[in-house]
Formats: structure tokens, C-alpha cells, sequence
């Protein structure tokens, strides 16, 4: 064997380890709870808690709804920008990688500022309003990520000339959106709506500030409180992503869209 | 009345003038090519009378009705696009349909359509398949049919061949011009390929710059182009810079030749400069050939190219090709070697700018 392949070996020996021992070493310690034997009572407990039910389906739901909220507003923001904008791409993607930049607590702090009950648009002054704006800061995290996939998703199409031969058979614009469109970029809209739910199934700083029931504030109030749970949690929280990340390459490989280009 | 008219037809983008002054009659029925060179404006013309740019000046009407205030999707007119268009996530079937869905037909009249246009293009065993299972031939003719289900009053094909090779390219224009001619609906096409245009045309507007240089059958725009650009562009051609001799009498001379020409001179006077155009397959070396005028001048080149041979004169400091069918008794000019090559009078053309 080469000495080259040997590195690569190597390579990825060492990135394997330095993944996976700190994961089974958590996994290990979640099947300990009962003394001397290997047991599933740290998930028994967890999944018959009825906290984790409440707060996994409200992080759920709020997943579900940041998915919905965020497709209706980012496909038609990145297809008008592709067809009649493209000159505003910069500023458009400029705006779409801020909330990278922008620390959760500030833009948080800045909703509590701009949107409490004593302001002209009283989100926090109700629970309902609360989840709203809980909902739009979910929208906000997940808006690089989305924005990202969505817009790669479109360039494997030729937007502009679907548009046009749409257009000319006497399609109006819902019809070019939800039929041309939507369809042909179904594989971005997935992909980002998976990556949508990792984030919102993991996210602490707006859930916890703006006090709502969600799943990332339980996994920390569990991880302070009790000692085999939070890594069982931590195992559930790992196979809720990798089956996001897996679900994004099932689409990606069996989406039958191929363009069809000259 | 024509049924298509283009009236003074204006597009500017920005500062930069595309189109200017464009005039066009269509004939209902008719086969229009707007041929010319990239960046011409022969798209820009096209992409106005389908709705997608808005003239700057000038109107545009279908049979009467002025289109200039109706958007693209009420103009009723079918499109053939270079890069297809095919809807990735339709079948065949579905693609055909979707002008007729969009219109509100019934589920039996679509059925019918679309059956009658797969039908009509060769793919009714297609009707299954996804663009992307599909050459790229087959989805042009796909693109057609979509293009035609909804009985649209214009077709307009923006290049549509430009994408496929050259074997399917002949093939599909020929089966596009006989759908034309079965269906009777009043076509343009647009493209830069010459040979296209003279193929399949009833017209040729050959365009330059944003103006319309000369429109006429294909064999007035081979044989008797009017402007120098439509000369170059179409065919191969000689330029030949002349001396007038006598305006009177049409006489010029080329080096050591003097040639009367057929067409008048004008106003030009004795020892002005005049260019005439000669293609390379008017002439004949033959001593037996008809013709009233001769050139003689010195052989530079001479080549092989299978069913001709080509061969490069230089008369009076002009250079001249001319080409003669390859027979097996055909033998090469040889270089330096003086020929006499025998014309028609009529075979020359004054080229004007």
C-alpha cells in the first residue's frame, strides 16, 4: 500500500475517533441507569415523561409551521430575485447569511425590545402572539440554510425560460408558481425544510428567552437535574438529525426533477 | 390586410437602441425567418410579438387587434424556445396538456388534443415519458406540440434547432415545415443559420444592427441581395472592386477586363469606385459555356473538396473563388496557370452599403 492511501487511512481513523468515542461513550452512559447491567430506563424515563411528550410536540408543531412560513416567503423572494432582481442577489444573500453573524440573544433581545407588551405590536403580550414571534425567529435561523437550498435548487432549472413558456400557454402567475415551479425545486424545499427541523428541534437561547415550552430549554433543564436522562436525550437528539440528514439524501437521490437542457 | 404587422417598431435598453424602425407585413399562413447575425435584435423582434419586452415605440397587431396593451398570456401565441422548456416534472402527456388545462378545455377535449398532437409529431408510444428520458430532438418536437395543442393564431420559433446536432437538425426542420404547411398557422422563425432560412422560409427578413437590410422569397435574398451586409452574410460571395468606365453604357473594368453590367450604375461617374458581387458557382472554365462576359486573371489556389473543386483567381488585384462540380475527368488549375472564367452579364450584382 501507498504510503499516501496510509495517511488517508489515518486521516479518517482519527476524524472517526474523535467523532464517535465521545457519542458511544455517551451512549454507553445512557444504558447504565440501572446499577451493574445495561438497560433502556434513562429512555423508558424520558419517553414516558410527560414533559419531553409536551415539549418534543410543540417543537414539532413550531418546526412544522417555521417550514411552512419559511417556504411561502423564501421560494418566491429567490425566484423573483433569479427571474426580474438578479442584480439585488448580493444584497439579498447578504441578508440571508446575518443571522450567522448575528448572535440568537441579540436578535432575541432586539424582538423583546421591538415587540413587548408595551409596544405597538405586542407579540410577547400573549401566548399566541409569543408563538408567532417565536415561529419568525425560527424563520430567521433557518433563512441561511433554506435561502441557500432553495436558490441551488433553482439554478439546476432554467427559471426564467419556464416562466416564459409558462407564460405564453396563458398560465397566470399562481399557476407558473405552484405548478412550474414548486415542483422543480421540490428537492431544495425538502432539503432545507429538514435542516429547518434539526434547528428548531435543537434550539435553546429564543424558546428559553422568550419563555415557551419548547424541546432545547427541557434538554437543558434535564441535563441539570438528573444524570443519565440528558444523555439519553442527547442520543435522541443525534438520531432526530441524522435522520433529517438522511431523509435530505433520500430526496436528493431519488428526485426525479432532472431539467431538461439542451 | 396582413395579419401580422409590425409598424415602426422601436427597443431600446437603456442608452442602447436594439431595434430600430422595424416594419413588417405576415401573410396569415405564412413562413417568415428573421436571419442574421448574434446581437442583431432578430430575437428582440420575436420576444415583442410573443409579449415578453414591451416595444419602445411602434405597434404590433394579430389580425387586427393591436397587441401592445395585452400581456403575454392573453396574446394567444404558441412558442418553441432554443433550451426546449420542457416542464421537468410533467410527462409528455401533461406537457402537451398544460396550455389547455390553463384554458379550462374539458377532460375528454384535452385527451383528444393532446392524442392529436402526439400523433401529429410521431410520439403517441411517448406519452409516458419525462423530458429527461427523452433526446433532445424528441423534446423539441414535444415543445412543438405543446407550442400547437391550444390552437394558438401565431407560432414563434426562437432558434429551436440550434441545440441539436446536424443530422436531426435537417431532419426536424423539414417535418417542422411540413407541420406548418398541414396546419396552415402563420409562423416566425428566427436564426442565424442561412441555411435554415433558405431552406424552409416563404420569407427571409434579413436583419442587421436592428433594421430589417432586405426582405424577400429565398431566392431574391441569395440571388439578388440588395446591400452589401446581406451579401456577405448570405451564401459566399465575391466582392469585386470595380472601375466605372462609362456610366452610360454600364461599363466597368476589373484589372485587364472590361464588363458591361445589366443593372444601371447611376449617378456614379467615369473612374469612381464601384464593388459588384459574383457567387463562386455562376461561373465556368468551359470554352463551350454560355455566358456574354469573361474574366481572365491568374490562378493562386486550387482545392478538392469532394463534390467541387474551388479555386482562387486573382483578377486585377481582386481575389475570385469559383467553384466547378468534380467530375473523374476534372483536372486542377495548378497555381500561376491563366484562366478565362465565362459569366452572365446578369450574374453581377452592384453592391451597395
Amino acid at each position: 500500500m501507498k504510503a499516501s492511501k496510509i495517511l488517508a487511512w489515518l486521516a479518517i481513523a482519527i476524524g472517526a475517533i474523535y467523532f464517535f468515542v465521545p457519542l458511544i461513550g455517551t451512549f454507553e452512559f445512557s444504558l447504565r441507569m440501572r446499577r451493574g447491567v445495561y438497560s433502556f430506563d434513562a429512555y423508558q424515563s424520558v419517553f414516558t415523561d410527560d414533559q419531553f411528550r409536551a415539549t418534543f410536540g410543540f417543537s414539532m408543531l413550531m418546526a412544522l409551521v417555521t417550514i411552512v412560513v419559511g417556504m411561502l416567503l423564501i421560494v418566491p423572494t429567490a425566484y423573483w430575485v433569479r427571474l426580474r432582481l438578479p442584480q439585488m442577489r448580493p444584497v439579498v444573500e447578504f441578508i440571508t447569511l446575518l443571522p450567522l453573524v448575528i448572535p440568537a440573544i441579540v436578535i432575541v433581545f432586539g424582538y423583546l425590545r421591538l415587540y413587548n407588551s408595551s409596544s405597538w405590536i405586542p407579540f410577547t403580550g400573549s401566548t399566541q402572539g409569543t408563538n408567532i414571534l417565536l415561529t419568525f425567529s425560527y424563520v430567521t435561523l433557518a433563512l441561511p440554510y433554506m435561502y441557500r437550498s432553495v436558490d441551488t435548487a433553482m439554478r439546476t432549472i432554467d427559471v426564467r425560460t419556464l416562466t416564459e413558456a409558462a407564460e405564453i400557454l396563458g398560465a397566470k402567475w399562481p399557476t407558473i408558481m405552484f405548478r412550474c415551479i414548486f415542483p422543480n425545486v421540490m428537492s431544495g424545499v425538502l432539503s432545507g425544510a429538514f435542516i429547518t427541523l434539526a434547528i428548531v428541534m435543537g434550539e435553546f437561547t429564543m424558546a428559553a428567552l422568550l419563555n415557551r415550552p419548547a424541546f432545547g430549554p427541557y434538554l437543558q433543564l434535564v441535563g441539570a437535574n438528573k444524570a443519565y436522562e440528558p444523555s439519553a436525550l442527547a442520543v435522541i437528539a443525534f438520531a432526530i438529525t441524522w435522520l433529517s440528514m438522511g431523509l435530505i439524501q433520500l430526496v436528493s437521490r431519488f428526485s426525479k426533477l432532472t431539467p431538461s437542457r439542451p | 390586410m396582413s395579419f401580422l404587422v409590425l409598424e415602426s417598431i422601436k427597443k431600446s435598453f437603456g442608452a442602447t437602441q436594439v431595434v430600430k424602425d422595424f416594419n413588417m407585413s405576415i401573410e396569415k399562413g405564412e413562413f417568415v425567418s428573421f436571419l442574421g447575425p448574434s446581437g442583431c435584435g432578430k430575437t428582440t423582434v420575436l420576444r415583442m410579438i410573443a409579449g415578453f419586452e414591451s416595444p419602445s415605440d411602434g405597434a404590433i397587431s394579430i389580425n387586427g387587434r393591436n397587441q401592445n396593451t395585452l400581456k403575454t398570456n392573453q396574446r394567444n401565441i404558441g412558442m418553441v424556445f432554443q433550451a426546449y422548456a420542457l416542464f421537468p416534472n410533467m410527462n409528455v402527456f401533461d406537457n402537451v396538456a398544460f396550455g389547455l388545462k390553463v384554458a379550462g378545455k374539458s377532460k375528454d377535449e384535452i385527451e383528444t388534443r393532446v392524442k392529436e398532437m402526439l400523433k401529429l409529431i410521431g410520439l403517441d408510444h411517448l406519452a409516458d415519458r419525462y423530458p429527461y428520458q427523452m433526446s433532445g430532438g424528441q423534446q423539441q418536437r414535444v415543445a412543438l406540440a405543446r407550442a400547437l395543442a391550444p390552437k394558438p393564431q401565431v407560432l414563434l420559433l426562437d432558434e429551436p434547432l440550434s441545440a441539436l446536432d446536424a443530422k436531426i437538425r435537417v431532419s426536424l426542420r423539414e417535418e417542422i415545415r411540413q407541420i406548418q404547411r398541414q396546419l396552415g398557422i402563420t409562423t416566425v422563425f428566427v436564426t442565424h443559420d442561412q441555411e435554415e432560412a433558405l431552406s424552409i422560409s416563404d420569407r427571409i427578413v434579413v436583419m442587421n444592427a436592428g433594421r430589417a437590410d432586405q426582405i424577400g422569397t429565398p431566392s431574391e435574398i441569395y440571388n439578388r441581395p440588395t446591400t452589401r451586409f446581406v451579401a456577405s452574410f448570405v451564401g459566399t460571395l465575391n466582392i469585386i472592386e470595380a472601375t466605372v468606365i462609362d456610366p452610360a453604357a454600364n461599363t466597368v473594368q476589373v484589372g485587364e477586363n472590361t464588363i458591361r453590367l445589366r443593372e444601371s450604375i447611376g449617378a456614379l461617374k467615369g473612374g469612381d469606385k464601384l464593388s459588384i458581387a459574383l457567387r463562386p458557382e455562376a461561373g465556368s472554365l468551359s470554352e463551350s459555356a454560355k455566358g456574354d462576359t469573361s474574366l481572365t486573371g491568374q490562378v493562386i489556389s486550387s482545392h478538392f473538396l469532394g463534390s467541387v473543386i474551388r479555386t482562387k483567381l486573382d483578377v486585377g488585384g481582386n481575389q475570385i473563388s469559383f467553384d466547378m462540380f468534380n467530375s473523374p475527368d476534372a483536372v486542377l488549375p495548378q497555381p500561376g496557370e491563366t484562366l478565362t472564367l465565362r459569366f452572365n452579364a446578369h450574374d453581377f450584382l452592384i453592391v451597395r452599403d
